[in-house]
């Protein structure tokens, strides 16, 4: 039996305990920009019908800057010093569908024959409480990508809101189950009287096939499409980075002083000019057309040739976020036509 | 809007234009930037509340070949920013065909609805509706609900603060920066072919999105566009943080107009305040 | 806290000799700090490694020396960028870090019972020179051996003191060349560009394989005169070299089209190089 009820106040209750405990605590911010870190248990306000916060909570497992490792230098040798570690254990409350299946879908190219433990230990050291999601606007596509709004892949822990106000809280992973059982007092076990779940916004409509879009995009490499899409996209990179499944990234040497410093993984976009480009001078996507394409080929083709599973939780941040308007789900939804 | 449209197509068909970069709807409550080649495409073309982008970011940007003369829709605030581009020599003034638009506000943000609490900040003190350039005009003037100052009203809450308060203020915003350089890719001005966060030889302004490294970003971006920021706000808008680094580019220019008596891109000739140098220069900073 | 397994963390290796190649590219002998990563560390040739100057960054090159020699390891670079600016300022006694063995390697083992061709073009000589010396360490395996090297000018030829080496082996042809303009009064080798060079001396292309290495215009060319000689497309290998950083995969640097330099290759044959989309 793995379904159990719990309030708001409990929810509330729940989080100041584990702040007692140095746990983590995060939950998305007020303003909804981003998920952060609170300082008690009343800032976490579970919101189904609220729009995705414009950053998704990928930096809990893939920061946008990480420390590899310090090195301290002498004349001629240099020791390395390890980083700390893994941190406090982590908590995220009220994370969508679409950002839950984050953690499946990076784990494959962090595990890809050399493990990341980097990203592996903060998946193993953070709990996710699932929230079933009421939101549903033109920029969102998560049915078309294999997920819905009651998705619980990625999840430990699923709250699907009741009409009582309470939570139906179902334990998805064992790591949830071990949760609740550590943290039972706040979880009383569902019973058939329980309060029926809301109703809530229906889901999006499936806007395209992915399967047939990987087909057009198997031949269509030099096709005069992308030219178009590079007219009017600026290549910054907010469109990977608020993105929960953009995972490319840079490493860095960066200097405290003369003799030690860090090296230091931070994100990168395919989006720059400077991506590609070879010290020669040499670029290989010159144009921004070619750039935009690899975004769409890596997401949609590329990933799911390797790892089968595409690179995109159809959450329309990128979409939203865009001050110019580039429109993925359009974007594909144009090739499902070809 | 008839009158824009019925220009575009005969600038097109007459081939004064190779393209017009204009605004194009997209459902009932936003637009977005859009190039009209023919005049088929130009039937697409429109102004209104929505128009919130800069378009004049494109002028030099765009991938496309040369090929004859680029026609642009432009607001005041836009108009300025090409002022400027003509100003610092990066746009000969004969490639551009401007079309300046009689401008009765925007919205903050592209997809919001039209009233006065959506009105963008800017648009509570602009003082050019009327473009100070332009080839052709269109539109009218009509009254708007003006929106409260709440740029300056930051500004003011700044310069309330001592420099302890402030240096705390601006480091708890400069620490949501993720360093997608969303601001820096909207802005006109900041065309440099290879921007000084890119050059490694050394790396003068670290790329890490942490404390040290954003503040040296966000200063130096700010360091870099004063006296020269025409304060159109794309850059405030496009922040998927929310920071609003528009407000120190609006500070520095408040001390470019008050010192030197100069503001960015109300007139084409003249000499850009980081450009030139007058021999009556205020000193009295050199100590 | 518990420290983690940190696949990024280079291990350290010393710089015992520099060598001046040309006037813009150097070879370093590496060996290992550590005696015991020395013994356990294992490489094939073709494969590549990511060097750490530290507070610098990482830069990647292919292991220039042979897995049949494992008491140095080799590296060659040409300065081009930040990191290589920073190699060229280190000297014997520093301590540089490597991360690797990375990426496929050459098929020595389908090469055996074959004639072999080499074929290279300026620095390329180094990715090439690790299966040269590969294969020369176990030249009863192999058929005939042809080495065509050539360089723009005298001053740019790599690995001078090698050439001089194999020109001595009876058992491998060695034809040197430079580009027309590039000779000194006293140069006793060919004069022309490697390809053409290549079609001179002629080598069947029946069961043999050539493993191709140098600039991208050197390669263009060549392949066609190969092709003549009944050279196949699977029996024609190159190497490749494009933008990485983690070399592991993971960073989503160095893709062209849906192969990763870094764990498909760099090692590709004509084949595949041909099926590859214009973006490298």
């Amino acid at each position: 039996m793995n379904e159990y009820i719990i309030t708001n106040e409990q929810i509330n209750q729940l989080a100041s305990e584990l702040l007692n405990k140095n746990w983590n605590v995060v939950a998305e911010s007020s303003d909804g920009i981003s998920f952060k870190s609170i300082t008690q248990g009343e800032d976490i306000k579970l919101n189904p019908s609220s729009k995705p916060s414009n950053l998704s909570p990928k930096q809990f497992f893939f920061p946008k800057s990480e420390t590899l490792f310090f090195y301290k230098k002498t004349q001629t040798d240099v020791e390395i010093i390890d980083t700390a570690g893994v941190g406090n254990k982590t908590i995220i409350f009220g994370v969508k569908p679409c950002d839950t299946a984050l953690t499946g879908i990076l784990s494959k190219v962090f595990n890809w024959d050399y493990k990341d433990e980097f990203f592996n230990k903060k998946v193993e050291n953070t709990v996710l409480i699932g929230l079933k999601c009421g939101y549903n606007d033109d920029d969102c596509f998560c049915t078309s990508v294999g997920l819905s709004p009651e998705s619980e892949k990625g999840s430990d822990i699923f709250l699907v809101p009741l009409e009582d106000g309470s939570f139906l809280a179902k334990a998805v992973t064992e790591k949830g189950s071990e949760f609740v059982k550590e943290n039972s007092k706040f979880f009383a076990p569902a019973t058939d009287a329980k309060s029926k779940p809301v109703e809530m916004k229906a889901a999006p409509q499936k806007k395209f096939d992915p399967a047939r879009i990987k087909e057009w995009l198997d031949h269509n490499f030099e096709n005069e499409y992308w030219k178009s899409l590079g007219d009017l996209c600026l290549g910054c990179a907010q469109c990977a980075y608020v993105c929960p499944t953009c995972h490319c990234f840079d490493i860095v040497d960066e200097n405290f002083d003369y003799m030690s410093g860090r090296r230091v993984k931070n994100w990168d976009c395919c989006q720059y000019t400077m991506f590609t480009k070879h010290a020669s001078g040499h670029n290989p996507r010159s144009h921004q057309s070619d750039r935009y394409r690899q975004r769409v080929f890596h997401k949609f083709k590329y990933y799911p040739d390797r790892f089968e599973t595409i690179l995109c939780t159809g959450c329309g941040r990128c979409i939203r976020g865009c001050g110019i308007g580039m429109n993925i789900s359009e974007v594909l939804q144009q090739i499902d036509k070809f | 809007m008839a009158q824009l449209v019925e220009l575009a197509k005969e600038l097109l068909e007459s081939g004064k234009v190779s393209l017009i970069i204009g605004y194009t709807a997209k459902g009932d409550n936003a637009t977005y930037p859009f190039i009209a080649y023919t005049a088929a495409e130009a039937e697409k073309l429109v102004f209104n509340h929505h128009c919130v982008n800069n378009l004049s970011v494109y002028i030099n940007r765009l991938d496309i070949p040369e090929a004859g003369k680029i026609g642009i829709v432009v607001k005041g605030c836009d108009a300025r920013a090409l002022s400027m581009l003509i100003q610092e020599s990066q746009i000969k003034r004969e490639n551009v065909l401007i079309i300046g638009v009689n401008c009765n506000g925007v919205v903050k943000d592209v997809e919001m609805e039209w009233k006065k609490e959506n009105v963008a900040p800017k648009c509570a003190v602009c003082e050019v509706r009327t473009p100070k350039l332009y080839d052709e005009l269109i539109g009218t003037l009509e009254d708007f609900e003006k929106p409260d100052p709440t740029a300056m009203q930051i500004i003011a809450k700044i310069e309330a603060m001592t420099p302890k308060e402030r240096w705390a203020f601006w480091q708890n915003e400069f620490d949501k920066c993720i360093k997608c350089y969303a601001c820096r890719q909207v802005c006109p001005l900041c065309y440099c072919d290879r921007c000084i966060v890119d050059e490694n030889t050394p790396q003068w302004i670290e790329t890490s999105a942490t404390a040290r490294g954003n503040f040296s970003w966000n200063i130096i971006r700010a360091l870099h566009q004063s006296g020269r920021c025409v304060g159109c706000g794309e850059c405030s808008r496009v922040c998927p943080m929310g920071i609003p680094i528009g407000v120190l580019n609006m500070k520095m220019n408040m001390i470019g107009m008050s010192e030197f008596g100069f503001k960015p891109g109300m007139d084409i000739n003249e000499p850009t305040l980081v450009g030139s140098y007058k021999f009556d220069d205020k000193e009295n900073f050199i100590r | 806290m518990q420290t983690i397994e940190n696949i990024y963390k280079p291990i350290l290796v010393e710089i015992i000799e520099v060598i001046q190649e040309t006037a813009d590219v150097k070879t370093f002998k590496l060996k290992f700090k550590d005696p015991e990563q020395q013994k356990s560390f294992s490489f094939k040739a073709g494969q590549f490694a990511e060097y750490s100057v530290f507070g610098v960054g990482e830069c990647t090159f292919c292991i220039a020396s042979s897995p049949t020699r494992m008491d140095v390891i080799e590296c060659s670079f040409k300065v081009a960028g930040k990191v290589t600016s920073a190699l060229d300022r280190l000297n014997v006694g520093d301590t540089m870090g490597l991360r690797g063995p990375y990426g496929n390697w050459f098929p020595i083992e389908e090469m055996k019972g074959k004639n072999v061709v080499f074929i290279a073009g300026g620095i390329g000589l180094a990715p090439v020179r690790c299966v040269i010396w590969n294969v020369l360490d176990l030249r009863k395996e192999f058929k005939d051996v042809t080495i065509i090297y050539g360089s723009r000018s005298v001053g740019d030829l790599v690995y001078k003191r090698e050439l001089e080496e194999w020109a001595q082996m009876n058992d491998v042809k060695t034809v040197v060349t430079v580009d027309p303009g590039g000779e000194t009064p006293d140069w006793k080798g060919e004069i022309g560009f490697v390809p053409t060079i290549v079609e001179k001396v002629a080598p069947s292309g029946v069961d043999t394989v050539a493993i191709i290495c140098g600039p991208p215009i050197m390669i263009k060319y060549t392949f066609p005169v190969l092709e003549k000689l009944g050279f196949t497309e699977d029996n024609m290998i190159t190497t490749l070299e494009n933008r990485m950083k983690c070399g592991l995969g993971k960073c989503g640097r160095c893709n062209v089209g849906n192969v990763y330099v870094c764990k498909d290759g760099p090692v590709f044959t004509h084949k595949q190089i041909k099926a590859l989309p214009d973006e490298y």
